[in-house]
């Protein structure tokens, strides 16, 4: 009896261990196949593969409902735009080789590069434009470009190469939406074909078409051969999503990852100081900050606003917080854009001042929260702003809620601080009217000034650049007295690559385009 | 991370001796194990620290000096500085009193919830008890721990009171199956047997006559699930869903600094050995009184 | 034993809907649109009720419970609110990592608790059995993250011995991913360890004072084939009964130290489910967790019943 069950153990251990050694082999038996192909298609002499680092997995590669920075990454590659940026974030011609606007900016008709066949075959032409606005337009699709698109009446195509939007009003921010995800355009073919599917076959005209996908591991993609404009130079481009950033730097110094598309501020001096890496730096075109929740106390009372606002000390917050790779906020718009308004003057925590506007405002015991992301650096910001107000007697709580949470509370309008930014647009209307305007879409305290609605309406009627100008300083003027958001930082846009990494253009969206790139 | 709280049901105690010198005996034998006495003298070392960390902390545990930052371990400092230029020690000082504070209480939302229930469902037995208590307690058991403590933490909202909320729950039900089991145990016993037909009310019998014959393992329980309980609230931290700043937790001044491992490896060691420190002490407490009880295994 | 077996399987059953029941139910009253996190700041009023309907979210929640039951039950966990990917391919994908990482985790274990155990228990009362209990109470007592980084502090950032983390299959390259796992696996093994030694000791302590063992010293046999032939192999059954129970733990220490070395596993999958709202993908994933901790515990039960023929029908006590 007592042996019995001793060798019924063994057996039973035994069985254990051959089901989960079991498992595990017939899995990585196929893994190994797929291996094998790989290697066998791939390396050639030297190097022709270019890996590039994401700071996460992209969840969608259809560019009409993509909701996230990191898929723009890869979509960059795959579909070409109808216009593009350069790098002064001049609108320039990409599949529209030329447009006319109308002159009540209403009306923009495109005239299409020619020859230009999707990955698949399909031709490119003004019936595929067409196809594309109507498919981001259609409700069903809940598409996020919904908001960049929405003013577009209707769509007409004038002949094969030749095609005009009509808008419901004029809105001169249209071509700088153009630039990104509502521009790019995608092969109706393949759109049809596989419907919701797309976003596993992404098919463009990019000079990189999409070949495989391992789910949290890779995404390649492979020069195009029949690209209508100069073909890419390095043939393969494999995307490996690192979340953690220490584990993405490490790839990038002692790995194969050749670039990494977000790097940690407390690394910069870091790569700095490596011979075998280096830093791209351009200043960013978005910013961070603080929404104040007008709606409810304490900041229903405006004297109390401006004194919060006048006592943080940006500088520090840029220095230690983001180890000066940044520039103190005071407005949207960062120094190098256009509407940039010089005479407002950044903050630099006059606490004697805020003294006597929180004594102005009759607030006794003020305290508010914080509701923050459960990001270090955003931590950090909120413990920093905690303490510099605690100088000035006001209790400052911090809660940290995932970035599911944040929004929901933020769109129920159930904050009193929140720090959220946003990581700018190529037109300044993007950066700015969802915030501020009376309907926009993340004005999360439903903040109704009609004077801000009045001039970011008028600067969308305007195609005059200078005049432009100067409604947004208007503009950047009243949101500062008003305070209802308080800009902190616009921080820097940073790429790190191995040192042979060349031809990289710092494009101000911080998108990489992959194609001028070569090893050296 | 909540294992040694099963256990408890392993352990169960014999009692028939007069109490007092019954407890003589058995605190002479806590004494004579070295490895508890040590435990026990660290615990209340660290309940000292949780109560008046003022009294030991060098600095305030939430002054900021910018021009500070990232400073190592020196005289002035003496675990170094943090990437906001406050004093580590001092934290790690003030942090003993938010883990201490969180164990302390989710073992006692445990309790509170798990006592009850398990007793009158032990004692009454019933379709309640086979089909209701025992099979949600079963089904919550095949969670793993952390997982069910993320999932309700991710549900009440971030912060150390729901933190300590959601440990409660996840401890709850082993404390149940002990509580049960003991009960079990105990009812078919002589002495209730007597105390049911002399007519004592229902009551009387489970709170006065069994609930004393079944504390020890209970106790046991307890201390063990209250280390359990603060690596729990340090995970939870860790995770960035537990305490909010700036109150100091060891779990999350364990996050940040393991983003500085290189440049600042301090930020990652002395809030760890704390915790390390705490929850060695307890379990080391715990076992001696595990042994104390029960004098089988030695 | 035909009743009791089937009385422990249809328990089982029970206990398995109730845990979808709490999981659901769980991330039903979850705060946070999934809706709203995919389309984060992006979102439009339109854009987000589109999406909402697409999802099947703005079914009553019964409804949406009882089409995930049926679709799973089929072996159909639904597909990624995140990315539209089916959930179970997406599980098949993770859990040989999560396997790996728990057999090694598992080999550690074993190879520290045995003889560990076997010292301690042999030399029971010396300092060194003294030495063996405590250094088992500290891997009890270790908080795994704090584990992890003191590993990558003393072997990556110190020694430079060791990848600091990151993640190879086996398949690509064995020798490298076998190294890369050795920190996280040691992380989770020492724990484990500290339980197994712990467990083995106890079992060891009371097989050894038994009549049959005390007949070997009299029969005068040697020590040593005692320990090995007669104690070891009988104090296996509580050994296996803690493993059984260990195994929840380490699958929730996995989620942990998976986050902490960057291994795309099932922890990692869950942990990073639960923080987008992704429920299909929790709800699969931690379906899959509870499933295989009850039917690890439902086979230690059986063979425990078939072991030792006292517990029975009951059950429980």
């Amino acid at each position: 009896m007592k042996s019995f069950k001793g060798w019924s153990l063994v057996a039973f251990t035994l069985t254990i261990l051959l089901i989960v050694s079991g498992c595990s082999d017939s899995a990585s038996g196929d893994s190994t196949r797929e291996m094998g192909d790989k290697s066998g298609r791939g390396s050639g002499n030297g190097k022709d593969k270019l890996v590039i680092g994401l700071d996460d997995d992209p969840p969608q590669l259809d560019p009409h409902l993509s909701s996230t920075a990191v898929d723009r990454q890869v979509l960059h590659s795959l579909f070409d735009k109808l216009v593009d940026i350069d790098e002064d974030m001049n609108i320039v011609p990409k599949l529209a080789k030329d447009w006319d606007i109308s002159d009540d900016n209403q009306t923009y008709t495109f005239y299409l590069q020619e020859g230009v066949v999707f990955h698949d075959g399909t031709p490119f032409n003004a019936e595929a434009v067409k196809f594309n606005f109507d498919r981001m337009l259609d409700p069903a699709m809940g598409s996020p470009r919904y908001g960049e698109v929405e003013q577009v009446e209707q769509v007409n195509v004038i002949d094969e190469l030749t095609v005009e939007v009509q808008l419901k009003t004029p809105f001169s921010p249209f071509l700088g939406d153009l630039t990104d995800r509502a521009g790019m355009m995608l092969s109706p073919t393949a759109v049809k074909e596989s419907g919701e599917d797309f976003s596993r076959h992404p098919v463009g005209t990019g000079p990189y078409q999409f070949v495989e996908r391992e789910l949290q591991s890779h995404i390649k993609v492979s020069r195009f051969d029949e690209y209508w404009g100069e073909p890419a130079i390095i043939k393969d481009v494999l995307y490996k999503p690192y979340t953690d950033e220490n584990i993405r730097l490490t790839n990038l110094i002692s790995g194969d990852v050749d670039m990494i598309t977000v790097v940690g501020f407390k690394d910069i001096k870091k790569i700095e100081g490596n011979s075998a890496v280096k830093l791209s730096a351009k200043e960013g075109r978005g910013f961070l900050g603080l929404h104040l929740n007008p709606a409810k106390a304490p900041f229903n009372n405006k004297d109390f606003r401006e004194a919060i606002n006048i006592a943080i000390d940006r500088q520090a917050i840029t220095n230690v917080v983001y180890h000066g790779a940044a520039l103190p906020a005071v407005s949207a718009f960062p120094p190098a854009s256009w509407a940039h308004n010089p005479s407002l003057e950044v903050p630099k925590g006059d606490l004697t001042k805020a003294k006597s506007l929180l004594e102005k405002s009759g607030i006794k015991d003020p305290s508010f929260t914080i509701k923050v992301k459960p990001v270090e650096t955003d931590k950090q910001m909120a413990e920093m702003v905690q303490s510099m107000l605690q100088e000035i007697g006001v209790t400052v709580n911090v809660e940290m809620q995932e970035i599911g949470s944040l929004l929901s509370s933020a769109i129920a309008g159930d904050y009193e601080a929140l720090y959220l930014g946003w990581d700018g647009r190529t037109d300044p209307d993007g950066s700015v009217s969802r915030f501020f305007m009376s309907n926009g879409y993340n004005n999360y305290a439903k903040v109704n000034n009609p004077e801000i609605d009045k001039l970011l309406t008028d600067a969308r009627v305007s195609l005059d650049q200078e005049e432009r100008k100067k409604i947004y300083q208007r503009f950047s003027e009243v949101v500062f007295d008003e305070a209802n958001y308080i800009f902190l930082v616009h921080i820097d846009e940073n790429k790190a690559m191995k040192t042979n990494v060349n031809g990289f253009i710092h494009y101000p969206d911080g998108m990489i385009r992959p194609d001028r790139i070569y090893f050296d | 991370m909540m294992e040694q709280v099963q256990k408890g049901e392993i352990t169960s105690v014999k009692t028939e001796y007069p109490r007092i010198r019954l407890m003589k005996e058995m605190l002479q034998r806590l004494l004579e194990n070295k490895l508890a006495v040590v435990g026990g003298v660290f615990t209340i070392l660290l309940i000292f620290l949780a109560l008046f960390p003022g009294v030991v902390a060098t600095h305030s545990h939430t002054e900021q000096d910018y021009s500070a930052v990232l400073v190592p371990p020196s005289a002035a400092h003496w675990f170094g500085t943090d990437e906001l230029g406050r004093d580590l020690f001092s934290r790690v000082i003030y942090g003993a009193t938010t883990s201490l504070k969180a164990g302390l209480i989710s073992v006692g939302i445990a309790l509170g919830i798990g006592l009850p229930i398990g007793m009158l469902s032990g004692y009454f037995r019933g379709v309640w008890d086979e089909f209701l208590i025992m099979r949600i307690t079963d089904a919550m058991l095949s969670f793993p721990p952390l997982v069910l403590a993320l999932t309700l933490v991710a549900v009440f909202g971030a912060g150390l009171e729901n933190a300590m909320i959601a440990i409660g729950l996840v401890l709850t039900p082993s404390f149940m199956r002990l509580i049960r089991g003991e009960v079990l145990a105990h009812r078919e016993k002589e002495y209730v047997e007597a105390a049911r037909a002399s007519g004592l009310p229902s009551w009387r019998i489970l709170f006065i006559h069994i609930l004393p014959n079944t504390i020890a393992p209970i106790i046991v329980q307890a201390t063990l699930a209250i280390a359990a309980a603060i690596i729990t609230e340090a995970s939870l931290s860790y995770l960035g869903l537990g305490t909010q700043p700036p109150t100091p937790s060891w779990g999350s001044m364990l996050s940040t600094g393991q983003g500085y491992l290189e440049q600042a490896p301090w930020l990652g060691l002395f809030p760890g050995l704390f915790i390390f420190i705490t929850v060695l002490s307890i379990n080391l407490f715990g076992d001696g009184i595990r042994d104390m009880f029960d004098s089988k295994l030695k | 034993m035909f009743y009791f077996l089937l009385r422990r399987f249809s328990l089982m059953v029970v206990v398995l809907l109730l845990v979808s029941i709490i999981i659901f139910s769980l991330l039903n009253i979850l705060p946070g649109d999934p809706a709203m996190l995919i389309l984060g700041q992006e979102s439009s009023p339109e854009a987000l009720e589109a999406l909402r309907e697409k999802m099947g979210l703005n079914d009553p929640l019964p409804v949406q419970y009882l089409h995930w039951l049926t679709d799973s039950l089929q072996g159909d966990f639904g597909k990624s609110l995140r990315d539209n990917n089916d959930v179970t391919a997406i599980l098949l994908k993770k859990v040989p990592i999560t396997i790996q990482l728990a057999f090694m985790s598992f080999a550690i274990a074993v190879l520290i608790a045995v003889p560990a155990a076997i010292i301690s228990a042999t030399r029971k009362g010396t300092s060194l059995d003294y030495l063996s209990t405590f250094f088992s109470l500290s891997g009890v007592s270790f908080p795994p993250f704090w584990l992890g980084i003191l590993l990558i502090l003393i072997f990556s950032v110190g020694l430079g011995w060791l990848p600091p983390s990151g993640f190879v299959s086996l398949a690509e390259n064995p020798v490298r991913s076998v190294l890369l796992m050795l920190m996280p696996a040691l992380a989770l093994g020492i724990r484990l360890a500290a339980e197994l030694t712990r467990m083995l000791r106890s079992s060891l302590l009371e097989v050894l004072q038994s009549d049959y063992i005390r007949t070997g010293y009299a029969k005068g046999l040697m020590e040593r084939a005692v320990v090995f032939k007669h104690a070891l192999r009988n104090s296996l059954i509580p050994v296996i009964t803690i493993s059984g129970l260990q195994f929840a733990t380490l699958i929730g220490g996995v989620v942990i130290i998976e986050t902490i070395f960057s291994i795309p596993g099932i922890g990692q999958l869950v942990y990073s489910a639960i923080l987008a709202r992704d429920f299909p993908v929790v709800q699969g994933a931690v379906m899959m967790m509870a499933f295989s901790v009850v039917i690890i515990n439902f086979m230690v039960d059986i063979t425990y019943s078939i072991l030792d023929p006292r517990i029975k029908v009951g059950g429980e006590r």
